[in-house]
């Protein structure tokens, strides 16, 4: 998630709201990670070179997507 | 509405309640509505879903696979985001439907609501008994919605076990002609 989304979210008058907001965004993030991550796997990314990019570990990314973008 | 519902359709909604919170959803979608149909054996559309194969646990295994959805675009608009341009700006790179589909939410009690997709369903259920001259709305009717709506989870859950409209509709009027409806 972006400074500017977590800044965005921040500025939410009522934390049921803001509270919503942060999660639909985490839920947007985490659909849009797993569109790009497919899409690099399929551009033959490995998994080192798509962890590096989400700045995450190697383990952490296959954890995540080893099964379905195989 | 459901003053029209037939008790295989009323059971269905009420089902649907148990079927979203099993998935860990705060609001009841088409998916549920359609799991909830297939509770027990005996609905319209369990016995349509049947003549193709499909039982309710072929489709619960279905939509698990499905990624779920859990973004509020009205949360989203309350901070300044416009979900559908970025629905747009997605699409245009990953195709349609790319958004509709992610990681579960956890459960939730209390009675659920209706999302906007599972409201849409139960006003196309509605058309569909109109449509067929059909004084009641049963399960047939609300599986006949679910394979209109294909923007939805129940679609393409419909889908992913290998059953699209035209099969089911059908399904659904073979049916009806064994087991005829008001």
């Amino acid at each position: 998630m972006s400074d500017e989304l977590m800044t965005a979210a921040a500025s939410a008058a009522e934390p049921a709201e803001g509270l919503r907001a942060v999660r639909s965004l985490r839920a947007l993030a985490d659909r849009l990670e797993a569109l790009h991550v497919e899409r690099a796997r399929r551009l033959g990314w490995s998994w080192q070179q798509v962890a590096a990019a989400l700045g995450v570990s190697r383990q952490a990314v296959h954890k995540k997507y080893g099964k379905r973008f195989d | 509405m459901f003053e029209r519902f037939a008790k295989d359709a009323r059971e269905a909604v009420v089902h649907a309640q148990d079927e979203a919170r099993t998935l860990g959803a705060d609001r009841i979608g088409p998916e549920h509505v359609l799991l909830g149909t297939l509770r027990t054996p005996d609905t319209v559309a369990a016995q349509a879903l049947g003549r193709l194969g499909v039982d309710h646990a072929a489709l619960l295994t279905a939509v698990r696979a499905l990624p779920a959805h859990t973004i509020d675009a009205d949360a989203l608009a309350g901070i300044g985001i416009d979900l559908e341009t970025v629905r747009a700006q997605v699409e245009a790179s990953f195709g349609p439907g790319a958004l509709d589909a992610e990681i579960g939410s956890a459960p939730t009690r209390g009675h659920l609501p209706f999302d906007a997709a599972g409201k849409k369903l139960l006003e196309v259920s509605l058309r569909e008994a109109l449509r067929c001259k059909h004084r009641r709305i049963d399960s047939g009717h609300l599986l006949l919605a679910a394979v209109r709506l294909d923007d939805t989870a129940a679609y393409r859950a419909l889908a992913a076990v290998g059953v699209g409209p035209a099969a089911v509709r059908e399904a659904v009027t073979a049916v009806w002609a064994d087991v005829p409806v008001g």
